[in-house]
C-alpha cells in the first residue's frame, strides 16, 4: 500500500523523473523509450483515478516545504486541482501513443520526449500548485520546457516561432512574478484559498486590489491567448502537431485559463472580485476574444491556424464562465476546460493525420478527405460539430450552462455573444466537413485514393478523444463525468 | 414502459446507419430500409400512454416518453419514413452515393422519432439538430448545381434556426426552471423566448419570411428524400411549437398577430411565386409552403386566445396527418411517374395522382376538406375580429392549392423529371399507392387512431366544392389563356374557330359526297333497270302481261251489270271554238 499522504508527489515525479531518463536514453532505444513512456503515462492514469476516488471520498492532501520564511513550495490536490491532473493525465497517456507514432523516423527523439515529459510534469505541478508561489515556479518551467518543442523541427520559420512563444511567456511570466511579488507583500500570503483571502485588502485599498487584479490576471491572460495577447499562439502551431495538440488542449493556454481560475476564486475570491468590479471588465474582454478568435479563424486556409485561432475564441469561454461570477456559468466554464481540451486534440491530431497521411495541410487541399481517412474525419466531425455545439456532444453541455448562467447572472448577452460565437463557428468548420464528406477528390490530388495509410498509433488517439467528447456530453449527468466533477467544485468554491 | 421500448425506435435507425458503412452488410441493410421505423410506429400503436421513462445519467437528464399528441406524430411520421424508405431503397439501387444517401437517410430518421419521443430540452434539441444537418446529405445528393445552391440556402437556414432555438430554449428552460418540456408548456415564458422559439421553429416550418429554402431544397433532393423532408421533417416545427409553447395557457396576442400575418401572407405568396416554378417538385415544394401557412394561422389563433387552443389542437395535428400523407403520396407519385416510360402508364399514373392532390386541395369529404372545416369551426372560438379574414383565407387556400396541383400535374406531364436508370417502375408504385391510400382513408382511420382527438372532425361538414371547382375553371382559364400568349392571339382565335370551320368544311364536303352519289345514282340506275329488265326478258314478259289484262277487261265488259245501262246523255264536245268571251283578243278587254 501506497503512503496515502505522498500521492499527489507521485503523480508529479512520474513524468518528471522519466524526463532524465528519457534524455540520457539513446536515439536508437525507441522500444525501451516507449516503454517507459507508456508505463509511466498509464502509471500516472492510474494514480490519477485513485487520487480523484479519494478526494471525492472527502480526503485532502496538503504537502508543504518552507523555501524562505513565509514562502512554502506547496502542493495540494483539491478538486479544482483534479479536474486539470485528470485532464492531462488522460490527454498525456493519449498523445504520446501519438507521438510514438508521428515521429516513428523523426530526429532528436530523446529530446523530444525528454521536454515533453517535463512540460506534462509542469502542468501537473501548476494544477496541484497550493500557492501562487508554487504556481509560478512550474509556470516559468512549463514555458521552457515547451520552447524546444515548438522550436523541433528547426528550421527558420520554426525558430521564428519559438522566439516570439518565448518573449510573450517569458514577459508574462515576468509580470506575474512581480504580481506574486506585490501580492506577498500586501496580503503577506499567497495561498490558494477556498472563498479568497484578499477581503481585507479590498475593503481597506480597493485601487491596490483592483491593480493587482490587473496584473495578475494580464499575466497569466498571455497565457489564455486573451486578446491583445494572443498572437503567439497562431504562430506557435508551426510545432509537430503532438505538441500542437496538447498546447492547445492541456499545457499552456490552459495553464493561463486555470491561473485565472485560481486567481480568481482563489486569491480573491468571487464575491471580493465582483465587489471590486472587475469581473465585468474581464467578461467584456473574454466576450471580445471569443468573437475576434472566430473572426480571424474563418479566413485562414492553413488548417492549424484555423484550429488555433478557433483556439483563441474557445479558451475564453473559460474566462467568461469565471468572470461571470455565477456558480452555473462557472459549472460551465470548468467543464468546457475539460470539453475543450478534449475536441481540440482531437481536432489537431486529425489534421496531423491529414497532414501525414494525405499531405494535406490546407483546407482548400480537403475535398474528399473523408472518403481517404474516414475515422480520422469522423473524429474531426464529431469534434467540429460540438465546438459549434450540438448536443448530446460535450460542446454543447458547457454552452448549455454558460447560457444558464448568464441568465441566472442577469447578463442574457451571454445568450447572443453564444450564438454569435456558435455562428462563426459553424461558418469556419461546416466549409471543412462539406469539403470532407460532400466533395469529390480530385484525380490528381490529395485526397485521392491509393496513398499509403497511417499506422494505428496515429488513426487510434483522435477516434479515442472523440470517443470521450460523445462520451463527456452524451453521459455528461452520470458520476465522474466533467460536469458532475465541476459541480461538486463549485460546490466548494461558491461555499454553498 | 421500459426505457428500451422507448428507446429502439431511435437506436434502430442509428444502428442501421453505422452498419450501412460495413460493405458486406449493404444488401441487407437496404433491404430493411421500409422496416426501420416500425419500432417506432408499433410503440405509437401498442403503447399504453401516457408513457414515459428516462434515463437520468444521458446527457442533461434523458427523458423519453409518448402523449397523446405525440403519438400521432410518431405514427403518420413513421409510416411515411417507412414508405420513403422502400422508395429509396429501388430509387438509389444504381446510385453510386446510395451509401452516403442512406446513411444521412437513417441518420435523420433517428433525430426525426427522436425528437418525437424526447420530452426533455436536450433530447429535443439533439433530434433536432441531428434530423436537420443529416438532411443536408439528403438535399446535396445529386451534387449538381441546383443542388449545391439549395443545400448552401439549407445549411444557411439550418443554422440560424438552430441558433434561435439555442437562445429560445436556454432562456424557457431558465424561467421554468426546468428541463422538461413538459414544465416549459406549463411555464409563463417571457416575449423573447416564446418569439425565438416560434422564429426556430418557424425555418423548420416554412413560414414566410422563413420559407426560402424550402422549396429549393425539396426540389434539389432525390424524390424519396422530398418526401419525408416535406411530409415528415417540416412537422417537426409543428411539433417543436406545440411541445414547447405554453399554448392554450398564456396569451400572446402580438406573437400570435404576427404569425397569423404572416401565415396568411404564406397561404398566398407561396402560390404566386409557387405556380412560376418550372420543376414540378418545387411546386409541391411552395403548395407544402402554402399548406404551413394554413397551420401557421391556427398557432397564432391558439396564441392570441388560449381559450380556443383546445379545440385548435386536434384540428392541427389531423392537418398535419393529412398533409404529411398526401403530400408524401405526390412526391413518391412524383418518383413512380418518372419512372414510367409508356404514355399509358403516365396517364394511368397522373390519373393516380390527382386523387392525392385534390385530397390536399380540399376536395369535400377528404381529409383536406374536413380538416379545413373544422379549423374554420374551432376558430369561431377565437379572436372575432380576425376571424372572418381567417375563414376567407382558409376557403381561398382550396383555391390556391387547386392551381397549385394544377400547376404541378401540368409540368409534369409536359417536363417529365428524370429517374434513375434502371430503375424496376412497379417497385416505385407500392410506397405511392400505400400513402395515397392512407390520404384516401384518413377519414375513416382518424377516429379509430385518434379516439377523443377526432371527436370534432367527426362533427365537421364536409366542405364544399366550390374552392375546388373554381380552381379547375380558374386553372383550365389560365392554361388556356397561357396557350393563347404562346401561340399570338390570332392563332388562338383561328384554333379556336379551327372545329366550327372545320364542322363546316366537313358538311360541305358531305354535302358534296352525297350530291355526287345521287348523281351517280341518277346515272346508273336506268341503266341497270334496263339491265335486270334485259335479263328478265321484260318485252315478253309485258306481252304476256298486256294479254293477260286484255282478257280481264273483256271478260268485265260480258259481265252482265244492272243500274250500269247507258241512259245517261252523252258528254257535250269541246267547247273550244265558239266560246264568246275567248279571251286575249277580246276588244273590250
Amino acid at each position: 500500500m501506497m503512503d496515502a499522504p505522498l500521492l499527489p508527489l507521485f503523480i508529479l515525479l512520474t513524468s518528471l523523473l522519466a524526463a532524465p531518463v528519457l534524455f540520457a536514453l539513446p536515439e536508437r532505444a525507441a522500444k525501451l523509450r516507449t516503454a517507459i513512456n507508456l508505463g509511466m503515462a498509464a502509471l500516472k492514469v492510474a494514480l490519477v483515478a485513485w487520487l480523484s476516488l479519494k478526494v471525492s471520498q472527502g480526503v485532502s492532501y496538503d504537502l508543504r516545504f518552507a523555501m524562505l520564511p513565509g514562502l512554502e513550495f506547496k502542493l495540494q490536490a483539491d478538486p479544482l486541482a483534479i479536474l486539470f491532473i485528470a485532464l492531462s493525465a488522460v490527454l498525456w497517456l493519449i498523445t504520446t501513443v501519438y507521438s510514438v507514432g508521428y515521429l516513428e523516423h523523426g530526429p532528436h527523439r530523446a529530446r523530444f520526449f525528454g521536454f515533453f515529459s517535463l512540460c506534462v510534469a509542469a502542468t501537473v505541478g501548476i494544477a496541484m500548485a497550493g500557492n501562487l508561489f508554487t504556481f509560478l515556479l512550474f509556470y516559468e518551467m512549463l514555458t521552457l520546457a515547451t520552447y524546444p518543442l515548438v522550436i523541433h523541427r528547426g528550421n527558420a520559420e520554426a525558430l521564428r516561432a519559438g522566439r516570439i512563444y518565448l518573449i510573450y511567456t517569458l514577459a508574462g511570466g515576468l509580470v506575474l512574478m512581480l504580481g506574486t511579488l506585490a501580492l506577498w507583500v500586501l496580503a503577506g500570503s499567497t495561498d490558494f484559498v477556498a472563498g479568497g483571502m484578499l477581503a481585507q485588502l479590498a475593503a481597506a485599498n480597493p485601487l491596490a486590489a483592483q491593480l493587482l487584479f490587473v496584473v495578475l490576471i494580464g499575466a497569466l491572460g498571455i497565457k489564455a491567448a486573451l486578446v491583445p495577447f494572443h498572437a503567439w499562439l497562431p504562430i506557435a502551431m508551426v510545432a509537430p502537431a503532438p505538441v500542437s495538440a496538447l498546447l492547445h488542449a492541456v499545457a499552456v493556454v490552459k495553464a493561463g485559463a486555470f491561473g485565472i481560475m485560481r486567481v480568481v476564486y482563489e486569491v480573491f475570491g468571487i464575491e471580493t472580485a465582483q465587489a471590486l468590479g472587475v469581473t465585468a471588465p474581464l467578461a467584456a474582454l473574454a466576450a471580445v476574444t471569443i468573437l475576434y478568435g472566430s473572426l480571424r479563424a474563418i479566413t485562414q486556409d492553413d488548417i492549424k491556424k484555423r484550429l488555433a485561432y478557433s483556439t483563441v475564441s474557445q479558451v475564453s469561454y473559460i474566462t467568461l464562465g469565471v468572470a461571470l461570477a455565477s456558480p452555473i456559468a462557472a459549472v460551465g466554464a470548468l467543464a468546457h476546460l475539460i470539453h475543450q481540451g478534449l475536441m481540440k486534440i482531437t481536432m489537431f491530431m486529425a489534421a496531423g493525420n491529414l497532414a501525414e497521411g494525405l499531405g494535406v495541410k490546407r483546407v482548400s487541399q480537403m475535398d474528399g478527405v473523408g472518403r481517404a481517412m474516414p475515422g480520422t474525419m469522423l473524429a474531426f466531425t464529431l469534434a467540429a460539430l460540438a465546438m459549434i455545439g450540438l448536443p448530446p456532444l460535450a460542446g454543447f453541455v458547457s454552452k448549455w450552462y454558460l447560457a444558464q448562467g448568464g441568465l441566472e447572472a442577469g447578463h442574457p448577452w451571454v445568450i447572443a455573444l453564444l450564438l454569435g460565437s456558435s455562428l462563426l463557428n459553424a461558418v469556419y468548420f461546416l466549409p471543412m466537413l462539406h469539403r470532407a464528406w460532400f466533395r469529390d477528390a480530385a484525380p490528381d490530388g490529395a485526397g485521392a485514393p491509393g496513398r499509403p495509410r497511417i499506422g494505428w498509433m496515429l488513426a487510434a488517439p483522435p477516434v479515442t478523444t472523440a470517443v470521450l467528447v460523445l462520451v463527456a456530453g452524451g453521459f455528461a449527468n452520470a458520476p465522474f463525468s466533467p460536469l458532475e466533477w465541476t459541480r461538486f467544485i463549485v460546490a466548494i468554491e461558491y461555499q454553498e | 414502459m421500459s426505457l428500451l421500448a422507448l428507446a429502439a425506435p431511435i437506436a434502430l435507425p442509428l444502428a442501421l446507419a453505422v452498419a450501412l458503412t460495413a460493405p458486406q452488410a449493404r444488401a441487407l441493410i437496404w433491404r430493411m430500409m421500409p422496416f426501420a421505423p416500425l419500432p417506432a410506429l408499433a410503440l405509437a400503436l401498442l403503447a399504453d400512454l401516457p408513457a414515459g421513462a428516462q434515463a437520468d445519467w444521458l446527457v442533461l437528464g434523458l427523458h423519453l416518453g409518448l402523449d397523446e399528441v405525440s403519438r400521432l406524430f410518431v405514427i403518420f411520421t413513421a409510416l411515411l419514413w417507412s414508405a420513403a424508405g422502400a422508395s429509396a431503397r429501388h430509387w438509389l439501387r444504381a446510385d453510386a452515393r446510395a451509401t452516403s444517401f442512406g446513411v444521412m437517410f437513417l441518420m435523420a430518421q433517428a433525430g426525426n422519432l427522436g425528437l418525437l419521443l424526447a420530452q426533455d430540452v436536450a433530447g429535443f434539441y439533439a433530434g433536432f439538430a441531428l434530423m436537420s444537418f443529416a438532411s443536408y446529405g439528403l438535399v446535396l445528393h445529386s451534387r449538381d448545381m441546383a443542388a449545391q445552391g439549395a443545400a448552401r440556402l439549407y445549411i444557411s437556414f439550418v443554422v440560424l434556426g438552430e441558433l434561435a432555438l439555442f437562445a429560445g430554449l436556454a432562456l424557457a428552460a431558465v424561467q421554468a426552471g426546468s428541463l422538461l418540456l413538459g414544465d416549459l408548456r406549463a411555464a409563463v415564458l417571457s416575449d423573447m423566448a416564446v418569439a425565438l422559439l416560434i422564429l426556430g421553429f418557424g425555418v423548420k416550418l416554412g413560414i414566410m419570411p422563413r420559407h426560402f429554402w424550402l422549396p429549393p431544397a425539396h426540389g434539389a433532393a432525390p424524390v424519396p428524400a422530398s418526401a419525408v423532408l416535406s411530409g415528415a421533417m417540416i412537422k417537426a416545427g409543428l411539433f417543436g411549437m406545440m411541445a414547447i409553447l405554453p399554448l392554450g395557457a398564456v396569451a400572446y396576442g402580438d406573437h400570435g398577430t404576427v404569425l397569423m400575418a404572416a401565415g396568411m401572407v404564406t397561404i398566398f405568396a407561396a402560390l404566386l411565386i409557387g405556380v412560376q416554378q418550372g420543376n414540378p417538385k418545387a411546386v409541391l415544394g411552395f403548395s407544402s409552403v402554402s399548406q404551413m401557412g394554413i397551420l401557421a394561422l391556427g398557432l397564432g389563433a391558439g396564441l392570441m386566445a388560449p381559450a380556443a387552443w383546445a379545440a385548435i389542437l386536434p384540428v392541427l395535428v389531423y392537418l398535419a396527418a393529412h398533409h404529411a400523407l398526401a403530400k408524401g403520396a405526390l412526391f413518391l407519385g412524383t418518383g413512380a411517374f418518372a419512372a414510367q416510360t409508356g404514355r399509358a402508364g403516365r396517364l394511368g399514373l397522373a390519373l393516380a395522382l390527382l386523387v392525392p392532390a385534390m385530397v390536399l386541395a380540399g376536395m369535400p369529404a377528404s381529409s383536406g376538406g374536413l380538416g379545413k372545416e373544422t379549423l374554420k369551426a374551432a376558430l369561431v372560438a377565437g379572436s372575432p375580429i380576425w376571424l372572418p379574414w381567417l375563414v376567407v383565407a382558409l376557403t381561398l387556400s382550396g383555391v390556391a392549392t387547386t392551381l397549385l396541383m394544377a400547376r404541378y400535374i401540368a409540368l409534369l406531364w409536359l417536363a417529365p423529371p428524370k429517374a434513375p436508370a434502371q430503375i424496376t417502375p412497379e417497385a416505385l408504385l407500392l410506397p405511392f399507392l400505400a400513402l395515397a391510400g392512407a390520404a384516401l382513408a384518413l377519414p375513416r382511420i382518424w377516429p379509430v387512431l385518434a379516439q377523443d382527438l377526432a371527436a370534432p372532425i367527426g362533427q365537421a361538414a364536409p366542405g364544399s366544392i366550390w374552392p375546388l371547382a373554381a380552381g379547375v375553371a380558374l386553372a383550365s382559364a389560365v392554361a388556356l389563356y397561357a396557350h393563347a400568349l404562346r401561340i399570338g392571339p390570332a392563332l388562338f382565335l383561328a384554333h379556336l374557330t379551327a372545329p366550327f370551320r372545320a364542322f363546316g368544311a366537313r358538311a360541305d364536303s358531305l354535302l358534296a359526297a352525297k350530291r355526287r352519289a345521287g348523281r351517280r345514282l341518277g346515272h346508273a340506275l336506268p341503266k341497270a333497270l334496263g339491265e335486270t329488265a334485259t335479263r328478265w326478258r321484260l318485252g315478253q314478259t309485258a306481252i304476256a302481261g298486256l294479254i293477260a289484262l286484255v282478257l280481264l277487261v273483256e271478260m268485265a265488259a260480258s259481265l252482265p251489270l244492272s243500274g250500269m245501262a247507258p241512259d245517261t246523255p252523252e258528254p257535250p264536245a269541246f267547247p273550244l271554238i265558239d266560246t264568246p268571251q275567248s279571251s286575249i283578243l277580246s276588244p273590250d278587254f
